[in-house]
C-alpha cells in the first residue's frame, strides 16, 4: 500500500513538474530586497441582481431610472500612484449595458507622511451616512438599497407644485410625479440622498486616534449631486466618526446644499425669497463581533421650496428614514441577513383642512441568505416586502437572487 | 490559481507519502536559493470610497517553501506540533506564507488599527474567525496537511497561505530567497518548491552525515 501511495504521488508530482518544464522560460528577477513596486492597482466587480419586473408598484425604482432589484452592474476601478503623496483614483460603472458612467475620478493627496491628513478633488466619495461608500457588491448585507438612498419621493428638482394639493396628489407616485410649474416632462422624483452619482468638488479628511473627521465642498445637494452646477449653490457636507476597539463604530454627518434648479425656483419664489436648500443630518452605527455584523442608520432631510399658494414663500418638507440590519455567518460559506426599514414624512395641511404626510410613508422588510462559492464569488437570494398606504399598489413582495463576483 | 491548486494536490500527496529509508542517528542540512520571476510587488485593490486612506503594505508574493517530498519514518514519530503566528498588520497578513507541521495551532492576532476577519474555504481546513478588533486574537488548529489559502472578509485585498506538512523538513525562503533545512537524516530525497509565482523543477538530492547539500531552484511562470 505504501509503495502504491508513493508511486501515485510520484506520478502526480511528475505531472506537475512536466507542466512546469513545458512552461515558457523566463528571466529571474533581482534579489528579493530590490523588488519593483507597481504604481498601478485595479479591481473589477460584477453584480447581477435578478428580481421580477415591476411596472406598477415601483418600490425599488431609482432616480437613475432603473430598478434596484433588477440590475446588472459592472464596476471597474483603479488607482495610479505616480509619487508617494499623490494618487489618481477612478471608477467606471456600467449598469444594464447602458452608457458608461464615470462614477469617480479624483486626485488623492496626502501631503504629510506622518500626519493622517488627506485631500481629495474631483468626483469624490460622498460623506453623508455610511451606506453610500459600501453601496455595491458584497458589503451590502441584503440585496436591496436602503429607502433613504433609493426610494424616489414625489419631489422633483426641475418642477414644482403650485399648491399643497398639487403635492398631495402625487403621494406615492415618486417614479413619475408631474407638477404645473417647471418641466412638463415626466421624470422620477428625488430620493433623500442620491447614490447614483457621487459629489463633485473638494474634500479633506483627518484621523486622530479612534476619531476621524471629513469636510466637503461640492456641487448640488444630497438629493441631486451634479457635475455641472444648475442651481446657485454649492454643498457643504461633513462627517465625524469614531471606531472603538470594542467593535463599535459610530458616525454622524450633515450636509446643506441647493437642490432646486435655478430656472424653476425663479418661477415660483417671491422677490427676495431663496427657498431651495436641502439640509440633511444623519447618524450611523456599526457593531461587529464574531459571526455578527449589525448596522443601523438614521437620516433626516428637510427640503425647502417656494410655494405659489403661499405667495412664493418657503415651504419646508421633512423626511425621516432609518434602518437596522444584521448579518450572521452560520458557517464559513453561509450567512443569513435581515434589514428592517421605515421612511416617513412630515405633515402638511391641504385645502380640505386635514393634516397628512406630504408623501406616503414606506415600510420595508428584507431577508436574505448568501453562499460563498469562493473568495471572489457569492450567490445570494432573498425576499423583500414593502408597504405603502398610497399609490397604485399598497403592498408588494419581491423574490430576488443575485450573483456577485469581484477581483 | 489553477496551478497552485494542482501543485497543492501534489504537495498533499507528497506529504502523505510513506517514509523512505531508515532513520539515521546523525543528520545533514540542505540549503540553497530560490530565484523567482521579476514580478513587481503589487499594491492592494484600490479603496475608491475610502475616506482617509491608510497606508497599506504592498503584496510581496515572492516567498517560496522548499520541502522534502517524503521523509524518514522517524520524522513522523518525532513530530511535535507547536504554535505559530500570522499577524494582521498594515492590512496584510504577515508573514504571507507560513509553513507548519500538522497539529500546529496558528494565532492570527490583529495588530492593525482596523477590524479584521480571517477565513478560509479550503477543503482541508475551512474556518471563519468572525470580526475582531485591534489587539484581539483568533486561533486555528491545522490537523491535516495541505495548502490553506487565508483571507479577510473585510479587506478583499488581504490573502495569505498556510502550508501544513506532515513532516518537519521544509523551509520558507528569506528576503534574499535563501533557505536551509536542518537535521535531515542521511538519504536520498526529492526536493520540491512551492511558490505563488510559478513552478520549479524538482531535484533529487543526497544528504550525508553532518554534510551540507546545496540545491538552487529557479521558479518559472
Amino acid at each position: 500500500m505504501r509503495a502504491m501511495a508513493s508511486v501515485r504521488a510520484g506520478v502526480l508530482a511528475a505531472v506537475v513538474l512536466a507542466i512546469a518544464a513545458a512552461a515558457s522560460a523566463q528571466d529571474t528577477g533581482p534579489p528579493y530586497e530590490s523588488a519593483r513596486v507597481a504604481p498601478v492597482s485595479a479591481g473589477v466587480e460584477f453584480a447581477g441582481i435578478f428580481g421580477p419586473p415591476d411596472n406598477t408598484a415601483f418600490f425599488n425604482f431609482t432616480d437613475y431610472g432603473s430598478n434596484a432589484l433588477r440590475v446588472a452592474r459592472v464596476r471597474l476601478f483603479g488607482e495610479w500612484r505616480p509619487a508617494a503623496p499623490l494618487s489618481f483614483v477612478g471608477e467606471v460603472r456600467i449598469e444594464n449595458a447602458r452608457a458608461v458612467d464615470l462614477a469617480a475620478l479624483y486626485v488623492r493627496w496626502q501631503p504629510f507622511r506622518a500626519r493622517p491628513l488627506e485631500f481629495r478633488a474631483g468626483r469624490v466619495p460622498p460623506l453623508l451616512g455610511s451606506f453610500p461608500r459600501r453601496a455595491y457588491g458584497r458589503d451590502n448585507v441584503v440585496l436591496g438599497t436602503p429607502l433613504a438612498y433609493q426610494y424616489v419621493t414625489s419631489l422633483r428638482s426641475d418642477a414644482l407644485p403650485a399648491t399643497i394639493d398639487d403635492l398631495l396628489r402625487m403621494r406615492g407616485r415618486g417614479w413619475q410625479p408631474s407638477y404645473p410649474i417647471g418641466s412638463p416632462e415626466l421624470a422620477p422624483g428625488v430620493p433623500l440622498i442620491s447614490i447614483a452619482e457621487w459629489d463633485t468638488g473638494v474634500e479633506a479628511s483627518w484621523r486622530q486616534g479612534v476619531f476621524d473627521a471629513s469636510l466637503g465642498y461640492t456641487q448640488g445637494a444630497p438629493a441631486v449631486p451634479v457635475v455641472h452646477d444648475r442651481s446657485r449653490g454649492w454643498q457643504w457636507s461633513g462627517r465625524l466618526g469614531a471606531t472603538f476597539k470594542s467593535g463599535l463604530a459610530v458616525g454622524t454627518s450633515a450636509a446643506l446644499g441647493a437642490w432646486l434648479d435655478d430656472d424653476v425656483a425663479l418661477l415660483a419664489a417671491a422677490p427676495g425669497v431663496d427657498a431651495r436648500d436641502q439640509a440633511v443630518a444623519g447618524v450611523d452605527v456599526e457593531y461587529g463581533h464574531g459571526p455578527w455584523l449589525t448596522r443601523a442608520e438614521w437620516v433626516y432631510s428637510r427640503f425647502s421650496l417656494p410655494l405659489v399658494e403661499y405667495g412664493g414663500t418657503e415651504l419646508r418638507l421633512g423626511a425621516h428614514s432609518g434602518y437596522v440590519e444584521a448579518r450572521y455567518r452560520v458557517r464559513p460559506r453561509v450567512d443569513i441577513a435581515m434589514r428592517l426599514e421605515r421612511l416617513s414624512f412630515s405633515s402638511v395641511t391641504g385645502s380640505n383642512g386635514v393634516a397628512t404626510s406630504w408623501e406616503a410613508p414606506v415600510t420595508r422588510v428584507e431577508v436574505g441568505a448568501g453562499f460563498r462559492v469562493n473568495r471572489h464569488f457569492d450567490l445570494r437570494g432573498g425576499w423583500q416586502h414593502n408597504w405603502r398606504p398610497a399609490g397604485r399598489v399598497h403592498s408588494r413582495g419581491y423574490p430576488v437572487v443575485a450573483v456577485l463576483w469581484w477581483y | 490559481m489553477r496551478w497552485v491548486r494542482t501543485t497543492g494536490i501534489a504537495l498533499v500527496a507528497a506529504l502523505l507519502l510513506t517514509p523512505v529509508g531508515a532513520a539515521a542517528p546523525r543528520a545533514g542540512s540542505i540549503r540553497g536559493r530560490v530565484a523567482v520571476p521579476d514580478v513587481p510587488v503589487t499594491a492592494p485593490r484600490p479603496g475608491v470610497a475610502e475616506l482617509s486612506a491608510r497606508p497599506h503594505d504592498h503584496v510581496d508574493r515572492r516567498r517560496c517553501v522548499v520541502y522534502l517530498e517524503s521523509a524518514p519514518t522517524l520524522a513522523f514519530a518525532e513530530l511535535k506540533p507547536g504554535r505559530a503566528r500570522m499577524d494582521q498588520r498594515g492590512e496584510q497578513f504577515v508573514p504571507r506564507v507560513l509553513a507548519i507541521t500538522a497539529g500546529t495551532i496558528v494565532d492570527f492576532p490583529n495588530n492593525d488599527r482596523v477590524f479584521h476577519n480571517v477565513f478560509s474555504l479550503a477543503r482541508t481546513r475551512s474556518f471563519d474567525l468572525g470580526r475582531y478588533a485591534p489587539g484581539r486574537n483568533g486561533s486555528v488548529r491545522f490537523d491535516r496537511p495541505g495548502i490553506i489559502p487565508v483571507f479577510c472578509d473585510i479587506h478583499s485585498h488581504m490573502s495569505a497561505y498556510v502550508l501544513v506538512f506532515s513532516h518537519p523538513f521544509f523551509a520558507v525562503t528569506d528576503d534574499a530567497g535563501r533557505y536551509e533545512i536542518d537535521n535531515v537524516p542521511p538519504g536520498t530525497y526529492t526536493l520540491l518548491v512551492w511558490s505563488e509565482l510559478g513552478r520549479a523543477t524538482a531535484k533529487k538530492i543526497s544528504v550525508t552525515d553532518s554534510g551540507i547539500t546545496e540545491a538552487d531552484f529557479q521558479v518559472e511562470r
